[in-house]
């Protein structure tokens, strides 16, 4: 469950009758497909763009629980893809979801193992496909994993009825050939607004108020076990494709569009249909209505292709473009491999005008339309048309490309304001001009901005909690111990097996930072095991600290981030200690953006009982300040930003705290720490004071006032 | 009523993380979906949804559902380029990222824009000015859109007591591009819900701001060449005719007399004297690098500063403290070795220096105070250091000050003779001087290094 934005409205849509209008986002309404649909228990880890689906479900409990439907945050993606072992046995539709590719390469055990013998209940996984534009992960496709499982793979067509349509045609396909669905949804696609028309939603026939009586019968063929895993490989391809296939045609799920040119064909994945379309409607061959004078045919799945269907588009054209974004081309060369075999002399032009890599941005696919049309010339085509489309967007990008020639300075994501993991950086910066430089193992998660500028850290990223694995064969080969960082969410998503216990079994001489905020921040702040207890009611409140110790961690220190001279003394300690061994510190703040939105409610209340609140925040005397900006470089927090020199025989700009200030304290720390300068201060205001506060306060002020300089007038 | 529409209204928002861009798209979808206009929008939030750049693409049909006649329309979930009606940007920078990937263009593109900056991390970790130049940024809105209009989002935001994004709203009523009324958005806010009395403040807020900038506006004097606005009049006047330095030279003497006394602020106008016949741009530069040099920071002038009244009361506004509320004020203070010495008289720092010279430890020391300047015993101990001031003429700091700043001048005279770019050049390098601790220590290092690298064998040329 998320801590950063509440549902209700949602959960109240969730619960729309046939007929009615669901109005929101498009991963919402893949959840609402899901009610719709049957299904009987839903899982998954949390990871942009998909956290909403499970963020949602969790605080729909109340409807879940009337359904009879079984909802389980997963501990990481393993346990989310083994959860749908449950529809091997059993005829429940199961959905689990997360962010791929890194989900689905964590879940590939279970799913290789779930694909074998292969399902009974539908079984559907609903992928966030992290690629392109606003992207946070390695840059890879969900096909091939799909491709080398045996389990289909959808890439809808962007439009929220027919997504919904998707989902419930996912569950009968798996149904139908025994085999696992994916269904991959862009970050864009997952972010959409718009609506579609619900049906009522269907509970569940086996669900948690009716159980089965008996477990299911002892079946060998059910097991991912030699001797029948080499009969299931054979059977993925002897009977769930073929049934796949049938059923894919069947229940058209791809879509055919017809087109006057009928020489020609474009065959596109689902996902880059409407971005397509745009880009005809621009050359002046389609409408806004998607009427379009090339025939097209949409792969709203993109596994398994049907052999029928593209043979039956295929014949008679001369040549056809494939819309297949990264690499390898695995469609392409699927579809060349079906015409060849039946002798069909179409071209298939592809990645030979479509750019190899990357994402295909509408430039991108103008462009390779424009290649396309160019090397085909089809009959009863102008092609001065496309050719002036063309012209002008390549003037509109180079006047943008000429009005400002220069680099922008880049904008990336970076620690929020009052932020508990910055400290630590600030910390180990302070230290390089003490030990110097040591390797630095980095992590998923919001300390991976640390990469970025002003602290620029990491030497590697392994994955979610792979930071400590990742650094067992670097240490022994460094004078200096490495470094180690990872957050409180990868700890328990993988850290604890791979990391910790890998050290401790190897004896590693390594230093582990756990930055222990109490939640999965970067996602939208989902509770932890380590959460606090009783925030929420579902965070059991498991501890990091004892966990280590029963494990017997020789060396372990838990310390207040934003202390930063003591952060600094223990990670030297750390670093020159002639204890052998894993050392642990556990850096300890609760992420701010959870504690600011707590407190505002807390504060509200106790002003208005009239009752006593401080409230600090940190300032800079800009007289005082030299404009030198080290304070910045030891730091990089939002509020702590720029303004004009008030004085006039100064050029550079001053540091000066915005009011974003939540008074965390670290530029004051920082400066101190550092030596930097005296032009930092607090200032605490005190709200509701008490009687004796009011008079000590009016007695230092009068006292003060009678000390002041007259003579010293201020500039 | 039959669709006449071909294209569908097409609008983008920059924004960043935590501005509130996703509740400025649901205000606008809210108000679409209200009057039955077919709207589609989606986002690139962000990497965690903090601090980076966001953006936010919303394409309205705007023509009504029903003329449809049940035909789906198919709506883009990304901007192109040279396809953007509406472009706002809550931030300067942003606008000219959207600029530069072509999605501002002559043709089509109403641009609103803040001309307020949000600096970045790399702007401002520069230890000068790292800022990026505002007037590129503007030159390019005004000249690569249709229409413009370019405010403080941020001043008006500040002022109406409500959030950006609700200002940018208005702003974007105001533009009269969006395919219904202002009503629609009125109502569009009201059904977010959530500080909904705020929003409209804001709202209305940026609506008449945008309205009497468009009202101001000559009509057709839009897009292209032969506009002169405020802003570029001022940048000429400053690059065209550079301020006589007396301005600065009145500021000058009142800080020196401010820092130490008026026969102080006496030597600064004796040093000035060579220079009277010297070329303009010598004596700007020397005028105020010599005053910045002679009001060297030492602890003295810290504590001088951290007791004016101004700077309580400006404090207390700052933290919002009613009349009767205390606020407390911490000072950061760690003196090491060096600064301390620079307040004792000059045989007592020599002799500490030279003793600290094989000691280390002493070397390293620094004496860390938290004071606490709102209460009677802070105050008065800052109040005592400031008063040090008397003596500043004996101690160690303020001979070693003079020494260095005649030899500089010195430099610069000689040059200034010949060459009058090198003694800009070499009075300019006093900017590297700046800082308190090891920020100074850098900064003295650097000018050392420059002078060593650049004055010396430029000097020696000179001469012979």
């Amino acid at each position: 469950m998320s801590t950063e934005r509440s549902f209700a409205r949602e959960v109240k849509s969730l619960r729309l009758g046939a007929g009615e209008t669901f109005y929101g986002e498009g991963i919402l309404a893949v959840t609402k497909g899901l009610l719709q649909a049957g299904v009987a228990y839903v899982g998954g880890y949390q990871g942009a763009p998909v956290s909403h689906l499970l963020d949602v479900l969790v605080d729909a409990r109340e409807l879940m629980d009337e359904m009879g439907i079984h909802v389980e945050t997963c501990a990481n993606e393993a346990a989310a893809g083994a959860m749908l072992g449950a529809s091997i046995n059993y005829p429940l539709r199961g959905a689990v979801t997360w962010k791929s590719i890194v989900g689905t390469n964590v879940a590939a055990d279970a799913l290789s193992n779930l694909s074998s013998p292969g399902v009974m209940g539908g079984a559907l996984i609903i992928v966030g496909e992290d690629y392109g534009e606003g992207a946070s992960v390695i840059q890879e496709r969900t096909l091939a994993m799909a491709m080398k499982s045996g389990m289909w793979l959808f890439d809808p067509r962007p439009s929220l009825p027919n997504i919904v349509d998707m989902v419930e045609h996912g569950f009968a396909l798996s149904e139908a050939s025994n085999a696992p669905v994916m269904m991959q949804l862009r970050i864009r696609a997952c972010h959409l607004q718009g609506s579609f028309t619900a049906r009522d939603n269907r509970h569940p026939v086996v669900n948690t108020h009716d159980r089965l009586a008996e477990p299911a019968t002892f079946n060998y063929s059910h097991l991912a076990h030699p001797p029948v895993t080499f009969v299931q490989e054979k059977l993925k391809v002897t009977e769930r494709l073929p049934a796949a296939q049938t059923y894919i045609r069947e229940h058209g799920l791809n879509e055919i569009f017809p087109g006057d040119l009928k020489r020609i064909g474009i065959i596109v994945q689902g996902g880059l249909y409407n971005t397509l379309i745009r880009r005809l409607v621009g050359l002046g061959l389609a409408d806004q209505f998607g009427a379009c004078r090339i025939p097209l045919l949409v792969l709203n799945v993109v596994h398994p292709l049907a052999d029928g269907e593209i043979r039956e588009f295929c014949d008679g054209k001369e040549a056809v473009l494939v819309l297949e974004e990264g690499n390898p081309e695995y469609i392409e060369f699927q579809i060349n491999t079906i015409l060849r075999r039946a002798g069909l002399p179409t071209r298939i032009h592809g990645k030979d005008v479509m750019p190899v890599a990357g994402e295909y941005t509408a430039v991108a696919i103008q462009e390779g339309l424009s290649a396309f049309l160019e090397a085909v010339t089809p009959s009863g085509l102008d092609l001065g048309e496309v050719r002036k489309a063309q012209t002008r967007m390549l003037e509109v990008r180079e006047g943008a490309a000429a009005a400002l020639p220069m680099d922008l300075p880049p904008r990336p994501p970076i620690f929020c304001t009052g932020c508990p993991e910055r400290p630590v950086f600030s910390a180990i910066k302070l230290l390089e001009s003490d030990i110097g430089k040591v390797h630095i193992s980095a992590d998923i998660g919001c300390h991976a901005l640390a990469t970025f500028e002003p602290f620029s850290m990491g030497n590697s990223i392994l994955g979610y909690g792979m930071s400590l694995a990742s650094a067992a064969a670097v240490a022994p080969f460094q004078q200096k111990r490495s470094l180690s960082i990872m957050g409180d969410g990868g700890f328990w998503h993988n850290g604890l097996a791979t990391g910790v216990i890998g050290t401790l079994l190897n004896e590693g001489d390594s230093i582990l930072i756990i930055m222990e905020n109490g939640y999965s921040s970067a996602t939208g702040q989902q509770y932890i095991p380590s959460s606090a207890a009783g925030k929420g009611g579902r965070a059991p409140g498991m501890e990091i600290q004892s966990t280590l110790e029963a494990l017997g961690v020789p060396w372990l220190r838990r310390v207040r981030t934003y202390s930063v001279s003591e952060m600094m003394a223990a990670i030297k300690e750390a670093l020159n200690t002639p204890t052998a061994g894993l050392k642990v510190i556990i850096a300890d703040g609760e992420c701010q953006l959870a504690r600011q939105r707590r407190l505002r409610d807390e504060v509200a209340g106790r002003l208005s009982r009239g009752e006593r609140v401080v409230t600090p925040r940190f300032g800079v005397d800009s007289e005082l300040c030299t404009g030198d900006h080290a304070c910045i470089r030891l730091s990089g927090c939002p509020s702590l930003t720029l303004a004009p020199n008030p004085d006039p025989l100064r050029d550079d700009p001053v540091t000066e705290v915005n009011n974003a200030c939540v008074g965390c304290g670290l530029c004051g720390e920082v400066a101190h720490a550092a030596s930097l300068c005296p032009s930092f201060y607090r200032a605490e205001r005190t709200q509701n004071p008490s009687r004796t506060e009011r008079l000590t306060n009016r007695f230092r002020r009068a006292v003060i006032g009678w000390m002041q300089p007259d003579g010293e007038r201020p500039l | 009523m039959t669709g006449a529409s071909t294209r569908p209204v097409t609008l983008l928002i920059a924004a960043l993380g935590g501005e509130g861009g996703g509740v400025l798209t649901n205000w606008i979808v809210n108000a679409a979906q209200a009057v039955g206009l077919p709207v589609q929008a989606t986002s690139i939030p962000g990497v965690a949804q903090r601090t980076g750049a966001t953006t936010y693409y919303i394409e309205i049909w705007p023509d009504s559902l029903e003329t449809l006649g049940g035909r789906e329309l198919v709506l883009a979930l990304s901007p192109i380029p040279g396809e953007v009606d509406i472009m706002a940007a809550s931030e300067l920078l942003e606008a000219g990222r959207a600029i530069q990937s072509g999605l501002v263009t002559p043709e089509r593109t109403f641009l609103i824009s803040s001309t307020h900056r949000v600096y970045t991390t790399a702007e401002k970790m520069k230890p000068d000015d790292g800022r990026f130049d505002v007037a590129d940024l503007l030159r390019a809105a005004r000249n690569r859109s249709r229409e413009n209009l370019l405010l403080d989002l941020e001043g008006i935001a500040r002022e109406s007591g409500a959030h950006m994004n609700s200002v940018l709203l208005g702003l974007i009523a105001a533009s009269g591009k969006l395919p219904f009324g202002e009503d629609s958005l009125r109502a569009g806010i009201r059904s977010e819900g959530k500080a909904s009395d705020a929003n409209l403040r804001g709202f209305e807020a940026g609506i008449s701001a945008g309205r009497a900038r468009l009202a101001t506006r000559v009509p057709g004097a839009t897009g292209g060449e032969g506009k002169s606005t405020v802003d570029e009049l001022l940048d000429r006047v400053r690059t065209d005719y550079p301020d006589a330095p007396r301005q600065e030279l009145e500021h000058a003497v009142r800080r020196l007399t401010d820092y130490q006394d008026s026969a102080y602020a006496e030597l600064y106008l004796e040093r000035l004297v060579p220079f009277r016949q010297a070329a303009p741009e010598v004596l700007a530069s020397v005028a105020r690098h010599l005053a910045v040099r002679m009001s060297y920071e030492d602890i003295i002038r810290v504590a001088q500063a951290k007791i004016r009244p101004g700077r309580f009361r400006a404090i207390r506004a700052e933290t919002g403290a009613g009349a009767d509320e205390p606020v407390a004020v911490t000072e950061f203070f760690k003196p090491g070795l060096n600064e301390i010495c620079d307040i004792l008289p000059v045989g007592l720092a020599r002799r500490l220096l030279k003793r600290a010279e094989s000691r280390p430890d002493q070397q390293a020391f620094k004496m860390s105070m938290l004071l606490r300047t709102t209460t009677v015993w802070g105050f008065f101990r800052l109040r005592m250091l400031a008063g040090i001031r008397r003596w500043r003429r004996s101690t160690f700091r303020f001979q070693q000050e003079q020494i260095a700043i005649e030899s500089w001048l010195d430099e610069i005279r000689q040059a200034a003779s010949t060459n009058a770019r090198l003694a800009v050049e070499i009075a300019e390098c006093a900017r590297l001087i700046k800082g308190y601790g090891a920020t100074h220590a850098r900064g003295t290092d650097s000018f050392r290094r420059n002078k060593e690298a650049l004055i010396n064998p430029s000097s020696g040329d000179t001469v012979s």
